[in-house]
């Protein structure tokens, strides 16, 4: 029961709602959380056990970390450690154990054919990767005392089992949601037209754009050695689309979800492609991703003791440069491989977190000659062609990424990497190869509309031309126009029904 | 005050909004639903026969034929016309789910008040578990409501000038291919039997309400296909239709009387039947029917004169095309 | 505490320091600035700065900064 789906859509979120307005204020947020749950079973079923010990244990570890005395600093960290320890472990084993197992077996193999590590079937609970992060995150927050542990042992249940983040996040930070989701506010009628039209934006991204796209992604990156030059780029550059308007219109849905219950839940991307540089394009996708690693694994480290003596040998010994290059070298491999190995047991969401941790640190290290060609060619850097250079260089770093992201292995995504600087002519796009994947031209046009109409609102957006309170103040009959001109593209061209196939979610498998 | 007819003014709003919508999208349905009658080659396969039984005239269709691909590929129509002048009609889709079924029968029903519905049970075997099967509820619900749902992306096929041409004879398609089955016996008598769902019982129990509703009595029978059936599957379905207090022909039983030849008869190595062996399930199931149903004969009635040129059309193609069949069925090929 | 505003104008001359107020919201300081800020307060102010600390409100201004190290300076 994905959130694009027509069960979700017109079935178990008018119902939760509907309950949810006709219970008392201090019922609410029980139906909130009844809602989490019969939703995790309606997709993982008895899974649901993981769900609900995962908070028990979390709850209870927060209220030992804060019943230890403050000054027994060893023994609270000592707790904390064995936290994130299980529930890490618990992750670790059902997502990278047949990984472990098959990477095990090949080395076995050289050293002792015919000995193996029997590999499992292991099914997923949903969600997992992103409510351990949540619990973690909690966790560490208590052990900071930037919280006190809460008491309530439903109200961490409603923090880790918010039935419109389970299955894809956002990952929010228990002060971020936790007394919203509490308040049992009635659902109002602003909340209830800004939720559905939210939504409605989500569907048009999933079902217009990321859904036609899909077929194209599939048939050549499940055939790879059948294409070469400008398909391949072509395609790389179809899949990152996808995966942006599939993504951040279920999020879409999701946050339009939580609006609709009165729950600001935090933004997941800020308008991504507009990024000047690597770094920034990861400050506007996947944010709350990036946020939990930034406060619980690349803050922890550049404040730790490596991080100290090496500040203090680097004053003495090495240029300022260098001690920044050093500091950020030891502070983000950890952020990157976690990233990586967070998408799940692959080599290439390993490598695809190198990848960005090499871009990134080579950012850093060429600054100063970067500053200075700036200052020599007396570049002004916010002139608009070095902005679009920027922006054209940072798109080329995410299809190249994405690319390898999407492959199937390491292996093939560097075969199709290599493979477009084969035999790279344009006229490829027209020679009928495009109409091949199951998409006519009709679809590629609607596609391409439907790209430009995300990009407009993208615009509107970074500049800030229209916010919501302005929309109120456009006349009535063009605001209403837009609402029925959306839904009724997302009935028209959406690609649902006979003849198209439903998507899963891409996130929702991590 | 002023906050309180502010908030009713939004509501009012709002109501409007959505009332507004709700016109748009019956509006639509309307017009797309003229337009796929007048442009039927403009649909894709699965959809022609619920387009097709709403351009049929009022009232003139005594018996509806539903359930996935083994209903449309065994009883054919125009041939029953001309052995026993039941005016008949398939609403058959392929791989149709029993809640399509459902909402087939529904959209059909309002137009035509058929005096038998045969279901072919291969349908009732289609599990939609749980979440699933509420899902196809909900959207068969919406297209039936709202068929600008159903037929929504029609404006590539305009666009394009895209066309899907059949020849459609009341829902029926002559299919002339050949390969043969030679499994041998498959309905070997046993007490074992296969699960029918509750859901899918429930499902019976509403597509029976529905008919009674609309005075039609519901038979069902198994298409011969040695891929689909077996005495389990019997076993099942004769378990369900005396609960029910239905009529049920199992043709696999009866594929010797029906003089089935599965060498000439079956189109896909006894999965589905081609033309040939249509024919076949049609004469003896027509008989079947008027008999036990006392369907009328049509056939001098001024109002099915077209159901005449029709059936004299039907029968000229598939005489030429069974001749093709048994040609092909004979030679191994 | 004139030696703050040094040590910022060292990791970025281009602020003005007194006027602004959201350094971190407004992502003048990126979290790399602010870890060398962090390295220099350590050993300027003779302070402990855990990951904890490291949240908007306690890098946003000046005074924001100044608060925190006299908050740390008081518990040692």
């Amino acid at each position: 029961m994905a959130y694009h789906t027509s069960i979700y859509l017109f079935l178990f979120l008018p119902v939760v709602l509907l309950l949810y307005q006709i219970t008392p204020r201090k019922i609410r947020p029980f139906v909130l959380l009844a809602a989490g749950y019969v939703f995790f079973w309606i997709i993982s079923g008895e899974l649901v056990w993981y769900l609900i010990l995962t908070t028990l244990f979390t709850h209870y570890i927060a209220i030992w970390i804060e019943g230890t005395e403050v000054k027994n600093k060893k023994g609270r960290k000592r707790i904390l450690i064995f936290g994130i320890l299980v529930l890490l472990g618990v992750l670790g084993y059902l997502k990278y154990y047949n990984f472990f197992a098959q990477n095990v077996n090949r080395v076995l193999d050289q050293v002792h054919p015919g000995v193996a590590i029997t590999m499992k079937m292991i099914v997923l609970p949903i969600g997992i990767s992103f409510y351990t992060l949540q619990a973690i995150g909690y966790m560490v927050d208590v052990y900071w005392k930037k919280i006190p542990a809460e008491k309530n042992l439903a109200k961490v249940a409603l923090f880790l089992g918010f039935f419109p983040q389970i299955m894809e996040g956002p990952i929010s930070m228990y002060p971020q949601t936790s007394q919203q989701l509490w308040k049992g506010d009635p659902i109002t009628l602003e909340n209830l037209t800004g939720g559905s039209l939210r939504i409605i934006w989500g569907l048009f991204k999933k079902m217009i754009i990321a859904d036609r796209l899909y077929l194209v992604v599939q048939a050549v990156f499940e055939h790879y050695d059948k294409y070469n030059g400008v398909v391949i780029a072509a395609a790389a550059v179809a899949y990152t689309v996808q995966l942006y308007m599939e993504f951040s219109g279920c999020m879409d849905i999701v946050l339009g979800s939580g609006q609709i219950l009165g729950v600001t839940l935090p933004e997941n991307f800020r308008q991504p492609f507009a990024s000047r540089n690597a770094a920034e394009f990861w400050r506007r996708w996947h944010i709350t991703l990036g946020v939990w690693l930034k406060t619980y694994v690349f803050f922890p480290v550049s404040t730790s003791r490596i991080v100290k003596r090496w500040n203090h040998f680097g004053k003495t010994h090495l240029s300022k440069h260098m001690t920044k290059l050093g500091i950020s070298a030891i502070a983000l491999f950890p952020v990157w491989l976690g990233n990586g190995l967070w998408h799940g047991a692959r080599w290439s969401y390993l490598f695809y977190g190198m990848y960005y941790f090499t871009i990134l640190l080579l950012g850093i290290a060429v600054e100063p000659i970067r500053d200075q060609i700036l200052k020599v060619c007396r570049i002004n850097q916010d002139a608009v062609w070095w902005r679009m250079l920027q922006i054209g260089k940072t798109w080329m770093i995410i299809f190249t990424g994405e690319l390898f992201f999407r492959a199937n292995g390491l292996r093939a995504g560097y075969r199709m990497f290599r493979s477009i600087f084969e035999n790279f002519t344009l006229d490829k796009l027209w020679d009928g190869t495009f109409l091949s994947f199951g998409l006519d031209k009709a679809d590629y046009f609607i596609v391409f509309c439907g790209c430009l109409c995300v990009a407009i609102v993208g615009i509107i957006r970074e500049r800030s031309l229209l916010d919501t309170q302005q929309m109120q103040k456009v006349c009535l009959p063009v605001r209403w126009a837009v609402y029925y001109g959306l839904i009724i593209a997302v009935i028209l061209f959406g690609a649902y029904g006979v003849g198209y196939q439903q998507v899963d979610l891409i996130y929702a498998g991590f | 005050m002023q906050d309180s007819s502010s908030r009713r003014k939004k509501i009012v709003r709002s109501v409007i909004f959505l009332a507004g919508l709700l016109g748009l999208l019956l509006w639509m349905s309307h017009q797309i639903t003229d337009f796929t009658k007048k442009n039927g080659d403009m649909i894709q396969g699965r959809n022609k026969s619920i387009v097709e039984i709403q351009k049929e005239p009022e009232n003139t269709i005594d018996v509806l034929v539903v359930g996935d691909s083994e209903s449309y590929t065994s009883v054919s129509p125009l041939e029953m016309w001309k052995n026993q002048g039941v005016a008949s009609f398939i609403c058959g889709q392929s791989g149709q789910k029993i809640q399509e079924t459902y909402y087939m029968l529904k959209t059909a029903l309002t137009h035509q008040s058929p005096k038998l519905v045969l279901l072919e049970t291969n349908v009732l075997f289609r599990n939609m578990k749980g979440v699933k099967g509420i899902q196809e509820e909900v959207i068969q619900k919406a297209d039936y409501y709202f068929p600008i749902f159903r037929f929504h992306d029609i404006w590539k096929n305009m666009l394009l000038g895209r066309k899907y041409t059949e020849e459609r004879y009341k829902g029926f398609t002559l299919r002339d291919m050949v390969q043969s089955y030679d499994g041998g016996q498959y309905m070997k008598e046993t007490t074992e039997k296969d699960q029918i769902t509750q859901d899918m019982e429930n499902y019976t129990d509403k597509i029976l309400e529905l008919c009674r509703e609309h005075n039609a009595r519901v038979m069902f029978y198994s298409a011969p296909s040695p891929l689909n059936y077996s005495y389990r599957k019997h076993n099942a379905i004769q378990e369900l239709a005396d609960k029910k207090q239905l009529l049920y022909l199992d043709l696999n039983l009866h594929t010797e009387e029906l003089s089935i030849d599965w060498k000439v008869d079956s189109m896909d190595k006894g999965d589905h039947l081609n033309l040939s062996g249509a024919n076949k399930v049609t004469q003896y199931l027509g008989a079947y029917i008027q008999k036990r149903y006392e369907l009328p004969d049509h056939r001098r009635e001024a109002a099915y004169q077209s159901w005449q040129k029709d059936a004299a059309s039907y029968v000229e193609k598939a005489q030429k095309r069974i001749m093709l069949i048994q040609d092909r069925g004979n030679s191994g090929k | 505490m004139s030696t703050l505003t040094d040590i910022l104008m060292e990791i970025d001359d281009s602020i003005n320091y007194e006027k602004e107020k959201a350094l971190i919201d407004d992502r003048l300081l990126d979290s790399f600035a602010v870890i060398s800020l962090i390295g220099e307060l350590e050993e300027t102010f003779e302070i402990q700065i855990e990951a904890s600390q490291i949240i908007p409100d306690n890098f946003n201004s000046v005074e924001a900064m100044e608060a925190m190290i006299r908050r740390l300076q008081g518990m040692d």
